[in-house]
């Protein structure tokens, strides 16, 4: 059984396909990366699969459970987190209470053991991204590459089954990005399976071994690394068609 | 009775149309939930009467149905004024910011009611004594209705007819529907939307404002500092129930409040007392049901 | 840990200020508060201003938490006025009930509802909110005037009597000063219990609702719930408002859960400072000292009548015209500006003390 299941996911928006006919699948324990031209649908995409939209037709499953139309926050307790391409902090609170906002969800609630209180959890969580010292800084002050490894740290608090990242580098310097890519190596071995939608290619390669290249909402590839980057369609798709 | 249910439901419903229709503009063109509608409505009734007194006694008696005229223009156009001077004070400086809009226009009607107070002096404040002209009564289909509410919901009907016009046809109207429907775009066109706000605050208060006239001349015919939050909550109902932004549905809308009110007044044993609350259950339920109205353009609620 | 942040916010004002830390500042403005009837500087007068500004505070407060914290506007708050304040007065009219009794009904009633109402009308946002919650105030005085048999509208309920007479019997107070005390006391116990919700981890859950919904909903949390929930609360404290609005001064009658009642918690919010709990507790007795005590003792305003004009009811007006001037300049709330400034100032210290130092040393 597959951690995560598309089947044939439509969404449109009056005369637009934004996904159409979507299939795929991620096996537990992989990291699998989507990568399209800007206005692919990526984004469409973890938004139907992660509860924020309503998709016209097809399937989402998740351990082989159809959470096809469940509102996000269910989704999220059923074990599947995800990131936001924009960062959106609580800006109004604390880093450490962005991360006990979503220890404080039935899941959340359920992933403190025993012995520890949600503070202390939290402190885990900010350590293992390395923002421990920014604990009690209200989350606005923090910067744009604090901001996304603490959107990454408030997914992972509730130990899910499957994490989305939607865009995880996004405006990160060459130092920020070298870091990320290793706390999502970090994540990996720790057992977490990871879905990765990206622009990066270069950040992208290095973790993922399956890939799948979206353009205008419809899959046209998928593979290794190696098979997607000498794949005819997918370089017309990025380069335009050879003269 | 059913004849009388039809008839009075279309005349409430033509002028409850128009007094919804400044807000919908107001709100299609500039975005802006102006609650301060509702203030305008009060100030508009205020202004009439005071204008009724200066003009009935000015103007000789021959011409005296330019006394009941001039006043509602006139107050129209006073209204629109304050409307535009208080709409560049203090919106314009806060658009976008929507806790900011809430509170000041809330605000702003509070310091219109506390300033009646203050001139006026009292709970009561306004008195619309029936004009000679327009006394008695005409009977259609063995119904018998007072010639005010005929007049106010005929013209009240003119006017949304001109309104939807004005938007239709003329450039202005052009622009606002531009504004409305795509605002960079609009800007990028050269649109400037300083202006059209202004514009549109005062149109949607002048509106407000001769719906005001309207309405309390043919029926309660008496004001007070606090009348604007009836009008206010009214227009709410009536520009959700048929879509916010949009003309159409207001006058849907408009005909649903109308009727639903007239049904219960009518059929009701003390039905008078409740006859506000049905359209707001009714509201409710489709609120409940779909937010964005029977005709809205925007989607109110997130995702 | 919002706490701490808050508590960083207040200290930078209270010790830069009084060099006081802030519950020790508390605890002696309420210990001030407590011994002040005994002093015998407060006339009757004053006491019944102090005791409406402790009723009006918990309505000021119970606002602020859903608006202020969970981001969920309401302008009909005047409505769990009316809720309380009828409740308990029909409860009293028509069966007698005294008031222990009395007032965890009228509390629970105000509960129920927010929740009946809640359900509906949480799920549209912002304007939208504001204006449905505006038409409740309104229903219900449609509802009052349609069961006039039973509510008696205009003419209203008389209060009950002033206080359990065993209340007074027992402490042998004059019957304003045990009002004070009183409302003193239930305003105390009110805030502690709001503020405490405000900081605790659910208060967390409810400004990531205030901050970004739909992050909130991605961490898992129930965010219509958590609205319910604040409603309720919110709900709940503002019919003992009510509820004890009408055992001290009120009749009954429409006009007493009127708009004003909805516009004051917000202006006086906005003044002290939004999401505070406490600021609009502040806020609300200085804006009765003003209107009671500035305008009407010191200056006798009721008296006024130049140009004609009615002055007496030019308080609320200029209250609101300045709240309106404050949101103009300052659209995050005077509090986070003289916050802000305060920290600027409190950075700019160092500075200064380096400056003299070296100014020193030549």
């Amino acid at each position: 059984m597959h951690l995560l299941e598309v089947e044939n996911l439509t969404k449109r928006f009056g005369g637009l396909t934004a996904v159409g006919n979507l299939s795929f699948y991620v096996d537990a324990g992989e990291i699998f990366g989507i990568i399209g031209p800007n206005g692919a649908g990526k984004t469409t995409l973890f938004n139907l699969i992660t509860g924020y939209l309503k998709p016209d037709s097809g399937k989402i499953r998740l351990n082989g459970e159809d959470i096809t139309g469940l509102p996000p926050h269910k989704i999220a307790n059923k074990g599947l987190a995800r990131t936001f391409q924009i960062v959106r902090p609580f800006r109004h609170l604390p880093t450490i209470a962005n991360i006990i906002v979503a220890l404080n969800s039935p899941r959340g609630k359920k992933k403190i053991e025993w012995i520890k209180t949600a503070e202390r959890k939290a402190m885990e969580m900010l350590e293992d991204v390395g923002l421990s010292e920014m604990m009690l800084e209200p989350a606005e002050n923090l910067s744009h590459g604090d901001l996304k490894r603490l959107e990454i740290a408030r997914a992972m608090a509730l130990e899910p089954d499957i994490v989305l990242l939607d865009e995880p580098f996004g405006g990160l310097s060459p130092i920020e990005t070298e870091y990320m890519v290793k706390s999502i190596q970090r994540m990996h071995l720790d057992g977490y399976t990871i879905v990765i939608v990206e622009h990066k290619l270069q950040a992208l390669m290095r973790l993922i071994k399956k890939v799948m290249v979206i353009h205008y909402g419809e899959k046209i590839a998928e593979g290794t690394p190696e098979e997607i980057a000498e794949n005819q369609k997918v370089i017309e798709v990025y380069l335009g068609k050879a003269i | 009775m059913i004849e009388g249910i039809i008839l009075h439901g279309i005349l409430s419903s033509c002028t409850f149309a128009l007094l919804a229709s400044g807000f919908t503009l107001s709100y299609g063109v500039s975005g802006i939930i102006n609650l301060t509608h509702g203030a305008f409505f009060m100030i508009g009734t205020y202004f009439y009467s005071i204008l009724l007194d200066v003009f009935s006694i000015s103007i000789p008696a021959e011409f005296s149905i330019l006394s009941l005229i001039l006043p509602v223009i006139a107050s129209t156009i006073l209204t629109g004024i304050v409307a535009s001077i208080y709409y560049r004070l203090t919106l314009h400086q806060i658009l976008g910011d929507e806790l900011a809009t809430l509170v000041v226009s809330i605000s702003g009607c509070i310091v219109f009611q506390q300033m009646i107070y203050l001139i006026f002096g009292s709970l009561w404040g306004m008195q619309l004594p029936v004009p000679e002209l327009l006394s008695g009564n005409i009977t259609i289909w063995n119904v018998s209705i007072s010639y005010s509410r005929v007049l106010a919901a005929v013209t009240s009907f003119c006017l949304f007819v001109a309104l939807w016009l004005l938007i239709a046809t003329t450039k202005t109207g052009k622009a606002m529907k531009a504004l409305s429907q795509d605002h960079e775009a609009a800007m990028l066109m050269g649109i400037s939307t300083e202006k059209m706000y202004m514009l549109t605050a005062a149109i949607s208060a002048g509106l407000s404002s001769i719906a005001g006239v309207m309405i309390v001349s043919s029926t309660t015919r008496v004001g007070s500092a606090i009348m604007w939050l009836q009008p206010l909550a009214i227009s709410f109902a009536i520009v959700v129930l048929g879509g916010l932004g949009s003309l159409k549905g207001t006058l849907v809308g408009g005909l649903i409040f109308g009727f639903s009110r007239t049904i219960v007044e009518l059929t009701v044993p003390l039905g008078g007392a409740i006859v506000d609350a049905v359209p707001f259950l009714i509201l409710l339920c489709v609120l409940v049901v779909r937010p964005k109205g029977l005709f809205g353009k925007r989607v109110e609620m997130e995702d | 840990m919002v706490v701490k942040y808050l508590r960083k916010a207040y200290t930078n004002f209270a010790t830069y200020i009084y060099d006081i830390p802030p519950r020790m500042l508390a605890l002696l403005l309420i210990m001030i508060f407590a011994l002040l009837p005994m002093t015998r500087a407060l006339d009757s007068s004053t006491l019944m201003m102090l005791r409406d500004a402790s009723v009006m505070a918990i309505l000021a407060a119970s606002w602020d938490l859903l608006v202020g914290r969970t981001g969920q506007m309401s302008l009909g708050h005047a409505l769990f006025i009316g809720i309380g304040g009828y409740s308990s007065a029909l409860l009293f009219m028509h069966f007698g009930w005294p008031v222990w009794m009395v007032i965890p009904v009228s509390m629970l009633a105000g509960a129920v509802v927010a929740l009946l109402i809640g359900l509906p009308c949480l799920r549209v946002k912002g304007s939208y909110l504001a204006l449905l919650t505006l038409a409740f105030p309104l229903l219900l005085e449609r509802a009052v005037y349609y069961f006039r048999d039973v509510t008696k509208a205009e003419e209203g309920i008389p209060p009950p009597p002033r206080l359990p007479a065993f209340f007074q019997g027992l402490i042998r107070l004059d019957a304003r000063i045990a009002e004070y005390y009183l409302t003193l006391s239930l305003m105390v116990i009110s805030a502690i219990i709001l503020y405490k919700i405000a900081n605790s981890k659910r208060g967390m859950v409810f400004v990531s609702i205030l901050d970004d919904e739909l992050a909130s909903k991605a961490c898992g949390i129930n965010v219509t719930n958590y609205k319910l929930l604040a409603f309720v609360i919110s709900g709940l404290f503002a019919s003992l408002s009510g509820c004890v609005a009408v055992y001290i001064s009120s009749f009954a009658n429409p006009s007493f859960f009127g708009i004003r009642w909805s516009v004051l918690p917000l202006v006086v919010t906005i003044f002290g400072g939004i999401g505070t709990i406490y600021g609009p507790i502040v806020g609300t007795y200085i804006y009765y000292f003003l209107d009671m005590y500035v305008f009407r003792k010191i200056i006798n305003i009721s008296e006024w009548h130049y140009f004609g004009l009615t002055w007496e009811y030019a308080t609320f007006l200029i209250f609101i015209l300045i709240v309106i001037i404050f949101i103009l300049k300052w659209p995050r709330g005077i509090a986070r500006a003289v916050v802000e400034k305060l920290e600027d100032l409190e950075e700019a210290r160092p500075i200064e003390e380096l400056e003299q130092k070296m100014a020193k040393a030549d």
